[in-house]
């Protein structure tokens, strides 16, 4: 089998919900050996809360927190240990595997990390070439904002995100889900790769520092320049480009069901005119020039989704295309799951979880970059709480039967939470009655060929879709 | 013992990109100590059009967009389509560790610079392809846009109100996005290759970047069927953006703080009535929740309630800045975030360049981004060792 690119190195992971652990989870498919920490009474709050997605089959089962959607995502591949670090001993071992480890990762705060005596000065002294991560909302250094709470979903907006994103014309506006957690899993990725390659080169270690609200700084600078040197604040543009007309949405066949089109010179324009079946729209002067489209955008967005409204939103998207005029369905989570162009690719790949874990198969994401010469893909699935313990404590550290009895029979380590959690459960037709969702298949597993058993025969009755709108 | 003076310092890079995702992923190399020079066809990329302009005017070197991605570059004119300027870009892949390019996928080939051909010339070759969908698949020869990258990857379909059509980010994130990512990968590769000596063919496709941060939503259908979709426009706003008396804030329960502690700090005890206790009772009374908050905060200030509520209640809060809050914050400065730059046609200016902090080998700031054709001299002249009327007769051709 072909090398992978982070064989042989030992990554612990320490972090929780979506940015640290997301690092992990993709350093796991690019080869590493990660394993995961939770306290048995701090888990990932990924394995219970709202940030954790739903229960397979929306079924909690007996160990619900091994079963949510969005902590299997993340934690692929990596091995879980159950270790409790508020109490002393459970540190102890914590610093028997950082000897051992060649990246560590951790989004406490830097308090914590000092009480703890493991912060970056400490830590070398246990691992002199240790490479040591730390993900905080504002990073670990000086600073106003320094011990101020945080998490993606109000940094949006703190990072000026949110000035920028919204209807045209209307109030500022979230964008994405946890947005700038991407944006700090992938600056942990950046920066353990060029960490790596110092160590291998100069034998040195390092500490990073990644502070999420920079990163989200970061990526609206050309409005921050055109501040500092135009005086201008930035607008919010809803679907428009600053530059090109016309861009936007428009309506599909269909209930929720949308194209964007992408309009960039007066060729791609001439090809959506005859297109649409409207050839003397090229021949209008008030349309002539990309300056004249701008000015008359309304005009043209309603002659538009006059042709789109009774096509499917894949017709516009395939025909626009073809004539080469940039033209996208806005895909859903469904879409998304079951598109011929992302499984062509290898993007979404079946992960198959052991007989005792009772989830079967499921569908994940992998990566975003393929590498021509070494196939990568996910290495197993998420983990279940504590399933390695052993493995870690016996396997990698040597520690005797009687070590590893002593820690089990005082609680730190375990395979079961400490602090049993409320248990939230909804139907699916009451999630898409609150407007959690917008509507669910039953039939999802056939549609993605994830059956547990031989596909039942069709009915005559077609109840694959339940909720607001119809395909 | 040799002191190693960054992670990159042995590594050059011929950034042949164009736009914002390809010139960004190389520009992070060189922040890292790579030897990164663009090539640019005559006219200049397509970059250089790109607004905001300094001073809105539209010159070819005065693209502000251009200059955040293409710091720490050297910078060539090449004509990859003329035989010889393809055999020129060959020798410089010889004496290169990466190329980074963002063509539509075939068009490297069409002119026998495609990863295969140039590995012949160098074995230990990383080619870095960033593109709307990838180099293989249905979409790979479709066109991209920026906001294609949202459509297609499902970050859309949950963005804006039910009763409105789904919603872009602002501005340019995907080509952020993919830029990092492509930087990624390019390391993981360098990492590979220098174990292993073998060079290989990057592909970075941006709708799968976007994708990637769909991970509460791809796997809830896998999972159970479920299918996210856009908040509802009444009832929804906490949690959400909502307006106090000077501009906008989003509050959120968790952190360090109890829903108690939420109510003080409105100031507002009805908040500790069943009918908000948790999460499920304030999404079904949201609209009654969004009333009390607004009221709340009708009459207080951006900055009062984000030190407030930061310092005082621990609580997760935000306050929508404007870019001018952002060009004069102390947190920024405090992490080195602006880097001054002094360009020769703009002149000093501050521009984003930290994005992270850490020891040993930090971003370093070297130069600011290439006039068009400024190093043509040093890089034809010493680097592949033209004589000075040879440099002559290829520009006279139209190949440099």
């Amino acid at each position: 089998m072909a090398r992978l690119p982070l064989e042989g190195i030992r990554v612990i992971d320490s972090g929780h919900v979506f940015a640290v652990p997301y690092a992990g989870g993709l350093m796991a498919d690019l080869g590493a050996e990660v394993i995961k920490i939770e306290g048995p009474g701090r888990l990932d709050i990924t394995r219970y809360s709202p940030f954790s997605g739903v229960h397979a089959d929306n079924q909690p089962g007996t160990d619900p927190w091994n079963r949510t959607s969005n902590f299997n995502l993340i934690n692929r591949g990596k091995k879980s240990l159950a270790l409790d670090l508020s109490r002393a001993e459970g540190r102890e071992v914590l610093k028997d595997l950082i000897r051992v480890s060649d990246v560590f990762m951790e989004s406490f705060t830097p308090r914590v990390m000092r009480g703890w005596g493991l912060d970056y000065p400490n830590m070398k002294e246990l691992k002199p070439d240790i490479i040591m991560v730390s993900n905080t909302g504002y990073g670990s250094g000086p600073g106003p904002y320094l011990q101020y709470p945080a998490q993606a979903t109000t940094q949006e907006a703190t990072h000026g995100l949110a000035h920028v994103t919204g209807y045209r014309g209307d109030l500022p506006s979230k964008a994405g889900q946890s947005y700038v957690d991407f944006l700090a899993s992938w600056a942990c990725l950046m920066a353990i790769a060029l960490a790596l390659r110092y160590r291998n080169r100069s034998g040195k270690g390092s500490w990073i520092d990644v502070g999420m609200y920079q990163l989200g700084c970061y990526t609206i600078s050309e409005y921050i320049l055109d501040w500092l040197v135009n005086n201008r604040l930035g607008e919010r543009l809803g679907n428009r480009h600053p530059s090109y007309a016309p861009q936007g949405c428009y309506p599909c066949a269909g209930d929720d069901q949308w194209c964007v089109v992408s309009v960039r010179d007066d060729e791609e324009w001439a090809a959506l005119c005859h297109l649409m079946g409207k050839p003397e729209l090229t021949r209008e002067v008030r349309f002539a020039t990309n300056r004249d489209r701008i000015t008359h955008h309304d005009e043209i967005d309603a002659i538009i989704a006059q042709w789109t409204r009774n096509l499917a939103k894949v017709e516009v998207m395939e025909r626009l295309q073809g004539v080469g005029v940039p033209a996208g369905a806005v895909f859903d989570a469904r879409d998304v799951n079951l598109d011929p162009h992302l499984s062509s690719r290898g993007f979404l790949e079946t992960v198959r979880f052991p007989a005792e874990r009772r989830m079967g198969k499921r569908v994940i994401m992998g990566r975003p970059w393929r590498l021509s010469k070494t196939p990568l893909a996910v290495q197993g699935p998420g983990p279940a709480l504590g399933q390695h313990n052993r493995e870690v404590l016996q396997g990698i550290l040597g520690y005797s039967d009687g070590r590893y009895a002593d820690l089990e029979q005082a609680g730190i380590i375990d395979t079961r939470p400490t602090q049993p959690r409320p248990l939230s459960h909804m139907e699916m037709d009451e999630r898409v009655r609150q407007g959690r969702l917008a509507y669910y298949e039953p039939d999802f597993k056939e549609r993605l060929g994830i059956q547990d058993e031989p596909a039942p025969a069709p009915s005559d009755s077609s109840p694959a879709l339940i909720g607001n709108r119809h395909t | 013992m040799t002191t190693i003076p960054s992670a990159l310092d042995d590594i050059r890079v011929l950034d042949v990109s164009q736009g914002i995702a390809g010139p960004l992923c190389a520009k992070l190399l060189g922040d890292f100590g790579a030897d990164v020079i663009k090539v640019e066809p005559a006219g200049g990329e397509c970059g250089r059009r790109m607004p905001p302009f300094f001073q809105d005017d539209p010159d070819p070197e005065k693209s502000l967009f251009f200059l955040l991605v293409n710091l720490n570059k050297r910078g060539i004119t090449l004509n990859l389509e003329k035989p010889q300027g393809a055999d020129i870009f060959k020798k410089l892949a010889r004496l290169a560790d990466v190329v980074v390019e963002t063509f539509p996928p075939g068009y490297l080939e069409s002119l026998g610079l495609d990863h295969a051909s140039l590995e012949r010339e160098n074995p230990g070759l990383v080619m870095t392809s960033i593109t709307p969908f990838g180099q293989s698949g249905p979409y790979s020869r479709y066109k991209g846009e920026e906001l294609l990258a949202y459509a297609m990857s499902g970050i859309m379909s949950i963005s804006g109100t039910t009763d409105r059509e789904p919603l872009k980010h602002g501005g340019f994130q995907a080509q952020y996005e993919a830029g990092f990512n492509g930087t990624m990968a390019t390391l993981f590769t360098l990492l590979l290759r220098d174990a292993t000596g073998a060079g290989q063919h990057v592909d970075v496709s941006i709708q799968e970047v976007v994708t990637s941060t769909m991970v509460a939503n791809q796997p809830f259908y896998s999972w159970a069927g479920g299918v996210q979709g856009r908040r509802r426009p009444v009832g929804t706003m906490f949690g959400n953006v909502m307006p106090c008396k000077d501009g906008y804030f989003v509050s959120q329960a968790g952190g360090g703080a109890s829903w108690d502690d939420l109510a003080e700090f409105y100031g507002r005890q009805e908040l500790k009535d069943e009918r908000f206790a948790d999460v499920d009772q304030r999404t079904v009374n949201g609209q009654a929740l969004d009333a009390i908050l607004i009221e709340a905060a009708k009459e207080r200030t951006m900055a009062e309630m984000f030190k407030t509520a930061s310092e005082q209640y621990r609580m997760l809060f935000g306050i929508v800045q404007t870019p001018a809050d952002l060009a004069h914050c102390a947190q920024l400065e405090a992490r080195e975030f602006y880097q001054n730059v002094e360009h020769p046609v703009i002149g000093k200016i501050n521009v984003p360049f930290r994005l992270w902090n850490m020891t040993e080998i930090p971003a370093r700031y070297r130069r600011p981004a290439p006039t068009l054709g400024q190093h043509n001299a040093e890089v034809y002249g010493r680097l592949l060792g033209y004589a000075e009327e040879e440099v002559t007769e290829l520009r006279e051709a139209g190949v440099i």
